[in-house]
């Protein structure tokens, strides 16, 4: 019998009973074959391997990171709370030692979901690497953490939660967004005032393969990752760079996906997208649970993968090279923020957020605290298409007092001035998760 | 009248049950080197002075398989695995005529390498030099598309005296299983039809005739002629057998747990709303998990025989046997003379069992009371401990749909069966919240399983509708749809094509199949559909002939 090297646990839920619509890409049978593949290779007898039933997420596990309007129940459904429920627990075999990592082959996915939720943008409504995160440091007391995005879309949802949060380091690589959906996740994009650097976004020009996927890493990621030192890893690992999924452009094969996972060495790996339901998901997926587990995984290779997989063009090699200097340089000096008011003072953006799948348009209103001894208290109005103004406070994990008491203060003002449908109020230093709707 | 017949690991039990009970009952030790006489010995006694020709039915449960796999002796097999793109195939490697052969099938039964038959005939001809003579045929995906099993086994023909291919014997995926299936499939099959042919021989000579059928692992039995092709099914029958009996005795209609307190064992199986639960896989044999069909059993080391042992003032017993215990003639007091000490148990030589006891506990300077009472009490506990994991894990069981997720049951079992040697002891010392129930005649209970177990049997049809093909696996079935055909056809043809099957092979036909899980999904590529992939799981559940309720009930509580 074969044995894992590395344990590893994986958490396997399909949700064959849910889909967005009939024919969209999330649809049932996303992971049917990815199921298939995964029986008939036998991976849940390998000794090493354990398969968990999923959690199911909380109401405070969600609120415990977004901002849900009008609410989180009406903002999600059972497969988004079990979906997210799987990362959790995969978290929980990983953080009480259950097994050397995780993987959490679920769906639907997350990584487009922002800080405030007012319905599905990007097949996503809740983030479930985001929720883990912040489930991760508030029941284990983790502090640092890299979250890397190798989907093949922007993750701009969890860039937009961590935006402000120099602890939790996020690096997106992507196919270029000038050529796909979100469209976002450029050079430029480093993090807000209180975290600058900590965003890091490589956009990779469309048919990236297997050789510009894994210099990225070797020569961009793991640089950053070694001097970031984060007691936790997450990969957000969508499938979608596979040479043959329908919706990108990308040129990236299921051993690339191993190599690229061996390499990081996740304590964590949440499934995102990959919409190649036959020809890319079960031989990915089975790369990445081999090479999490530390076995053999040279024998896995596409069936058509030499008639249709192309080595990289050198212009497009000599790009990638040309992305090195300027996205070490976001980490590494990244030019301080021009905008940024003075230490106690406000910081204000404004958004506006377009929900693809429900056609939901948002406008947000973000106040960040600029603060020295915390991430800042945050407060966020927000009105949609869907519903008229609403709020979210936060007092962020390690608040300081300033902030506290910034937050309570916030809420009072909020509540009084019947602003607002809802105001959704987070003290992530007290355990607070509580609701005020004032009309 | 019905005959069953037990050749376990420690003894070979045999039973009659006519219409009011049982009406014989014989037991001896089996003699392994002569499992053959053990049988005729048994069929011999428990049919002397009865008129045979009143017996409708013989079922027998036989570990020469189980035994043959364990101890190694195989014969030399010719395996043949394609296996396409995945885990190293050298990982799977069983034998010394291993063979593995350029060739591809995908998950949706498309090939995507055809296989090299000139390396099928290289390997053919290292065996045909070394005497091989049987063979095992296993490709990747076979359930989806057996034309690769098919080609590289109608290449041995000439030389084979018998080959088996992987889809034959089981619906499900799991190349791994498949290939140890197959492979001990055709390693145990020359000893297996040697040893039935005898079987079926003795029997004709005393002068039954009545269908004569082989117990299963999953409680559930296969004629004769059915299992000459397909011997790795019969093994590790006997802990089935044993819950089968159970099920005979008492009326169990409630989540419950079932203990069967043996020799060297304590053997765990759990019954949700009074069905014994299968195996979601396959049984585990010699360390390789298998396709073979089982009801769900877990065994701990603790049995009558396993010793006491005291290392720093601590008392622990088994998991090891040390031969038997003193009451029964051995020399190191075991589980069994501890009960008999404490009174719980009167069993054999008890005086034996107290001297056991008292001179363990002097050499150790405790009070031999107190030994006694607390190896009773690390034997109970352990088996506890056992019993919560074993739940724990059932509960905790993967389920695949938000429906299950939301709507899932869980096991709370409310009664407990306990049989075996020491379950009368055992019962009194595991007092607790659950209502404790020791059946009559569970001495005999496995023959009594034997007797009364009813056919098994389960398929699976896959139907791809954008291929244009159904497949019934296991039943050699391979036709052709068209995209009209639905998941009512499909729920239809399994059904007929299983009741068909069965009838032709000699099942009993009385049993109806039904379905267990039926699934469909739309196939869509590139925004188009292409089709339906449509599963249906079918089966006949374990089950009895008939029960001995109104004779096993009530018993001990």
């Amino acid at each position: 019998m074969i044995r894992a090297e590395k344990s590893l646990g994986l958490i396997f839920f399909p949700a064959y009973d849910w889909a967005i619509s009939p024919t969209h890409p999330e649809r049932e049978e996303r992971l049917l074959y990815t199921q298939d593949q995964l029986r008939e290779e036998g991976i849940f007898d390998i000794e090493g391997i354990t398969e968990f039933k999923p959690d199911i997420a909380t109401e405070e596990d969600v609120m415990r990171l977004h901002f849900c309007f009008p609410d989180v129940a009406s903002v999600t459904t059972e497969s988004h709370m079990i979906s997210a429920g799987g990362a959790l627990r995969a978290a929980r075999a990983v953080m009480e030692g259950e097994v050397k990592s995780a993987f959490a082959l679920v769906r639907p996915p997350g990584h487009h979901s922002m800080k405030c939720v007012h319905g599905n943008r990007g097949f996503c409504n809740i983030n479930n690497e985001a929720i883990m995160v912040e489930y991760i440091r508030e029941k284990y007391g983790k502090r640092k953490i890299a979250i890397v995005d190798t989907d093949c879309h922007h993750g701009d949802g969890t860039q937009d939660i961590y935006w402000h949060d120099p602890d939790v380091l996020f690096i997106s690589l992507h196919q270029d967004g000038r050529t796909l959906y979100p469209g976002s996740g450029h050079l430029r994009e480093l993090g807000g005032p209180n975290a600058r650097g900590k965003t890091i976004n490589i956009p990779l020009p469309p048919n990236t393969s297997e050789e510009g996927f894994i210099y990225t890493i070797d020569s961009m990621v793991l640089p950053i990752l070694e001097h970031f030192k984060p007691e936790v890893i997450v990969n957000s690992a969508g499938q979608d760079n596979h040479y043959t999924d329908p919706i990108t452009n990308m040129n990236f094969t299921a051993h690339g996906y191993a190599l690229l996972n061996e390499k990081l060495s996740p304590h964590i790996a949440v499934l995102e997208g990959g919409y190649s339901v036959q020809g890319a998901l079960p031989y990915v997926n089975l790369g990445i649970v081999l090479a999490m587990a530390g076995i053999d995984y040279s024998h896995v290779k596409e069936p058509d993968y030499d008639t249709n997989y192309s080595p990289q063009d050198d212009d497009i090699t000599e790009y990638i090279e040309k992305l090195r200097e300027p996205v070490l340089a976001n980490y590494f000096s990244p030019k301080p923020d021009t905008d940024r008011p003075a230490t106690g003072q406000y910081y204000t953006r404004y958004k506006n957020i377009y929900y693809d799948t429900d056609g939901i348009q948002e406008s947000q209103t973000e106040h960040v605290m600029m603060c020295n001894d915390c991430r800042g208290v945050i407060m966020i109005e927000s009105s949609s298409s869907v519903n008229p103004p609403c709020a979210g406070i936060e007092i962020p994990v390690f608040g300081c007092k300033r902030c506290q008491a910034e937050g309570y203060r916030m809420l009072k003002e909020a509540v009084a001035s019947k602003n607002f449908l809802t105001v959704q109020f987070t003290d992530r230093v007290n355990k607070i998760y509580e609701r005020h709707n004032s009309r | 009248m019905l005959l069953g017949i037990d050749v376990g690991g420690t003894h070979t039990d045999a039973v009659l049950v006519g219409d009011d009970g049982i009406l014989k009952s014989f037991k001896t030790r089996t003699d392994h080197d002569n499992l053959l006489g053990s049988v005729t010995t048994a069929l011999a006694q428990v049919t002397d002075g009865i008129d045979v020709k009143k017996i409708t039915n013989i079922n027998l449960s036989t570990t020469l398989s189980t035994n043959a796999i364990v101890e190694n002796k195989l014969e030399k097999t010719g395996l043949f695995i394609s296996s396409g793109p995945g885990i190293d195939p050298g990982n799977f490697t069983m034998g010394d005529f291993f063979f593995v052969v350029p060739g591809s099938i995908d998950h949706r039964g498309t090939e995507t390498q055809k296989i090299d038959m000139k390396a099928v005939k290289n390997g053919l001809d290292r065996c045909r030099e070394n005497g091989v003579k049987v063979y095992a045929s296993v490709s990747k995906f076979s359930t989806r598309n057996r034309d690769h099993e098919e080609q590289m086994a109608g290449a041995a023909e000439g030389q084979a005296d018998f080959v088996t291919s992987g889809y034959s014997l089981s619906s499900s995926l799991s190349f791994p299983r498949r290939v140890a299936t197959a492979y001990y499939n055709s390693a145990v099959w020359r000893i297996y039809n040697s040893f039935t042919d005898a079987v079926v021989k003795g029997i004709t000579q005393i002068g039954i005739n009545a269908p004569v059928n082989i117990l299963k692992a999953d409680g559930g039995t296969m004629p004769v002629a059915v299992s000459r092709a397909i011997p790795v099914e019969s093994i590790l029958s006997g802990p089935a057998a044993s819950i089968m009996g159970i099920i005979a005795l008492c009326s169990i209609d409630r989540d419950s747990v079932i203990l069967d307190i043996g020799g060297t064992t304590t053997d765990i199986a759990i019954f949700a709303s009074g069905a014994p639960l299968i195996e979601r896989e396959g049984i585990k044999l010699g360390g390789s998990p298998t396709l073979v069909r089982s009801l769900q059993n877990r065994s701990i080391g603790i049995g009558g025989d396993s010793v006491i042992r005291v290392s720093d003032g601590r008392v622990t017993v088994g998991p090891e046997r040390k031969g038997p215990c003193m009451a029964d003639g051995g020399d190191q007091p075991a589980f069994l003379d501890a009960l008999n000490f404490t009174g719980t148990a009167d069993f054999g030589d008890t005086a034996r069992s107290a001297d056991g006891i008292k001179q363990l506990a002097a050499s150790e300077k405790i009070k031999p009371e107190l030994l006694a009472q607390q190896a009773l009490e690390y034997a109970v506990t352990a088996i506890r401990r056992a019993v919560d994991a074993m739940l724990a894990e059932i509960n905790s069981k993967p389920v695949y749909t938000i429906h299950e997720m939301i709507e899932g049951k869980k096991i709370v079992p409310e009664k407990l069966y306990i049989i075996g040697g020491p379950a009368r002891a055992v019962a009194k010392a595991m007092t607790g919240a659950l209502e404790i129930t020791v059946p009559e005649h569970f001495e005999v209970a496995n023959a009594i399983g034997a007797a009364l177990a009813r056919t098994t049997f389960e398929t699976e049809l896959f139907t791809d509708t954008g291929k244009g093909v159904m497949t019934m696996p296991n039943l050699g079935i391979e036709e052709r749809v068209d995209r009209r055909y639905s998941v009512e056809d499909a729920k239809h043809d399994a059904l007929i094509h299983m009741a068909e099957f069965m009838k032709k092979s000699g099942y009993d036909s009385s049993v109806k199949p039904e379905l267990v899980e039926v699934s469909a999904f739309r196939i869509i590529s590139d925004y188009g559909s292409s089709g339906c992939d449509i599963r249906v799981r079918c089966q006949v559940r374990p089950g009895l002939i008939k029960n001995l309720h109104a004779r096993g009930k009530g018993g001990t509580k």
